[in-house]
């Protein structure tokens, strides 16, 4: 997902990037562009389609999505660590994790081995914010703050594991 | 009206010229100190200089508030002098506007490097209260009360403009060119392109200072009296509401630069079209409607808000490439002559770092993308594309301008120095975005080893970007000294 997100990123911004450099050589040259603002319109067009077909890919399945499941893991965040009531995570199966804090706001991200983020969700004052997730492969997971929380906030990390069945 | 119409045609006037140049050399100061804290954030990231966490955070909030507070100070500068253009402003009201924002830097520097307040420019309820024992409720609320002050002088700025667009345009809608937008008004009667803008961008930020005035007295209460608590939901409802529209206003306010400056160099009017006006007003009703799209990892937000926050995002696109992007692109082939200098170079760089960085900032205002993008570096990857070369690059651009010969062109130094600043900050944000896609957290005083090449890296392109400005600024301060 992220590498994807990086190449369309860099794609797109070097579109632009061209086709500000291109006007800018052709800058005072006078050309009479006839079409600009039918072309304009094909561009407003363009992209409201692309927005609504990607807006509505995007949100099916509901991306926030928490279904009822027996597998519940509760994390209390706190200045600077984690708190974790289960040391082993169920495998192949959706897991709810229930996010509190006891102080200030801290963002609950969860990495594999190889350090890639897979998804993350805000602890916050007064609620329990809730995330779910499918690990597909057993292992060490590791637990960063993703949200800054003062002097501590990069040192307020900790692990679990993903038992194999 | 005809005075009005008459008064533009006379672009030599220039109201309050010394207050605004006395102001953007002020502001490249405070930019260029900014920036060395950059680097040395940078620097410390990557391991090249050993930085105590509790400096890292202190200097990280100087650097966001001090950055946020100078992209603010330039843009309204850029809005004030051009919009006297239009229409008479009262001198008083920007020297007040100027002396509040000073206060407010000194109360922010003091509370952060002698208080030690380091909770970040977003003060994130209810952390200013809960520092760990680092800072004291007072030195937060010292730092709170310099946001009150800055914010007091802006809603100054703003209602004097508004108060006079109004006047002058027959109400809002006159003045947001409403006449050619909706209804069979001639484009020659509309009112032009820098009053459209200011008339937007003087009501969004207005709505955004009183939101944001709220939350600032609502933790400064809390900071006094602990009893008294927030929703930190709502809280930081606001905070972001706030936040985004008073970065946002200082992006829209400079763009005002590019309208009112770039036609010297092509001697073609930039004209309000029934686009333009429409794209306005879709601007003033997004940039107030998209902030959920930070809020998308808050479970407890409501699920249309969030939704509302990913398409709004996808769709402020849309103005600003179809019409801001598309047009000056359009203006510039068809301008029979155009002359490159720093000014008009740093100027169009500015619209195109805009438009570049709305990229990466749309994809992670998307929910799937948000979830493994959200407070990674790809946040200040984004931000800084807009900002370091769009909001910045035009008010180097305006600056460059101000201190403008006649036969000023792109060779030598200001060549130099203008590809350097882009090619510098074209590394520098990529190395961010890189960062964030190999999700290496934001806001981190210690990276961990595997992490410390992209923050090399970014630190030698952020000496370049610095060298840069630097000579952006000695060249307008010996400018000023010449004139
Ligand atoms: C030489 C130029 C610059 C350098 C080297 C630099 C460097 C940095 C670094 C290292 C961070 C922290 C990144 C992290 O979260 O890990 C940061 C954050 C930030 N920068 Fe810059 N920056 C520069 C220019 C700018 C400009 C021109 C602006 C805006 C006008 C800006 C606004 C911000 C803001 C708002 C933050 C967020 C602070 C926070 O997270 O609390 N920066 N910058
Ligand atoms: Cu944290
Ligand atoms: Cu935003």
């Amino acid at each position: 997902m992220q590498t994807t997100i990086l190449a369309l990123s860099f794609f797109l911004m070097a579109v632009i990037a061209w086709a500000f450099i291109s006007a800018a050589r052709a800058a005072g040259s006078g050309s009479v562009a006839t079409n600009t603002e039918s072309r304009r319109k094909w561009l407003i067009v363009g992209l409201a389609v692309v927005g609504v077909v990607v807006t509505a890919l995007s949100l099916r399945p509901w991306p926030l999505a928490v279904a009822a499941t027996s597998a519940v893991v509760n994390v209390s965040g706190a200045q600077w660590y984690w708190e974790i009531d289960k040391d082993k995570v169920p495998l192949g199966q959706p897991v709810a994790f229930n996010i509190h804090t006891i102080d200030v706001n801290h963002g609950f991200g969860v990495m594999d081995e190889s350090g890639r983020l897979l998804f993350q969700v805000q602890a916050m004052p007064g609620y329990v914010n809730q995330v779910e997730y499918t690990f597909n492969t057993p292992g060490a997971y590791h637990v960063v703050c993703l949200e800054f929380c003062g002097v501590g906030h990069h040192d307020m990390a900790t692990d679990f594991t993903v038992a194999s069945k | 009206m005809t005075a009005i119409v008459e008064a533009r045609g006379a672009a030599a006037i220039a109201p309050q010229a010394g207050a605004v140049k006395l102001t953007m050399l002020l502001a490249g100061a405070v930019i260029l100190l900014m920036m060395i804290f950059g680097l040395t954030m940078r620097a410390a990231q990557g391991g090249l200089i050993e930085l105590d966490p509790t400096l890292f955070y202190q200097i990280m909030t100087a650097h966001g508030a001090g950055m946020v507070g100078a992209a603010g100070l330039t843009g309204a500068t850029i809005l004030w002098y051009f919009t006297g253009r239009y229409v008479e402003l009262l001198a008083g009201v920007y020297w007040a506007f100027l002396g509040l924002f000073l206060l407010g830097v000194v109360l922010i520097l003091g509370a952060t490097f002698i208080g030690g307040y380091a909770g970040a420019w977003t003060f994130l309820f209810p952390l200013p209260a809960i520092s760990g024992g680092l800072w004291t409720p007072g030195a937060a609320i010292v730092f709170l009360l310099g946001y009150v002050s800055i914010g007091v002088g802006f809603l100054l700025l703003h209602l004097e403009v508004g108060r006079k667009l109004i006047a002058a345009y027959g109400g809002i809608g006159g003045a947001l060119a409403w006449p050619v937008a909706f209804g069979n008004g001639r484009p020659e009667d509309a009112a032009p392109p820098a009053v459209v803008a200011a008339m937007a961008s003087t009501i969004f930020n207005t709505l955004g200072i009183v939101v944001g005035a709220a939350v600032l007295v609502a933790s400064i209460v809390n900071l006094a009296f602990p009893a008294f608590t927030v929703d930190a939901l709502l809280a930081k409802n606001m905070i972001f509401f706030f936040g985004h529209v008073f970065i946002n206003a200082s992006i829209y306010m400079a763009v005002i630069a590019v309208y009112e400056i770039v036609p010297e160099y092509t001697g073609k009017p930039w004209k309000t079209t029934r686009m333009f006006a429409i794209a306005w007003t879709v601007v003033l009703l997004f940039v107030l409607a998209v902030y959920p799209h930070h809020l998308m990892q808050d479970w407890a937000m409501p699920g249309w808000a969030v939704v509302m926050g990913q398409v709004v995002s996808y769709f402020s696109a849309i103005p600003l490439i179809a019409v801001t992007a598309f047009s000056l692109l359009v203006y510039l082939r068809g301008a029979k002559s155009m002359r490159w200098d720093l000014a008009s170079a740093l100027l169009v760089l500015g619209v195109a770092g805009w438009t570049a960085g709305s990229v990466p900032a749309v994809l992670d205002g998307m929910i799937v993308v948000n979830k493994v993008m959200h407070n990674t570096q790809w946040v200040p990857g984004h931000f800084h594309t807009y900002l370091l070369l769009g909001e910045v690059a035009m008010a180097f651009g305006f600056m460059a301008w101000l201190g403008r010969r006649g036969d000023d062109s792109l060779s030598g130094l200001p060549g130099a120095s203008f590809w350097t600043y882009a090619a510098g900050g074209t590394g520098f944000v990529a190395m961010f975005l890189i960062s964030g896609a190999m999700s290496i957290p934001r806001r981190w005083a210690v990276h961990l080893p595997q992490w410390h090449l992209q923050a090399q890296i970014a630190s030698a392109f952020a000496a370049l970007i610095i060298l840069a400005a630097a000579a952006f600024v000695l060249r307008y301060v010996v400018r000023l000294g010449k004139s």
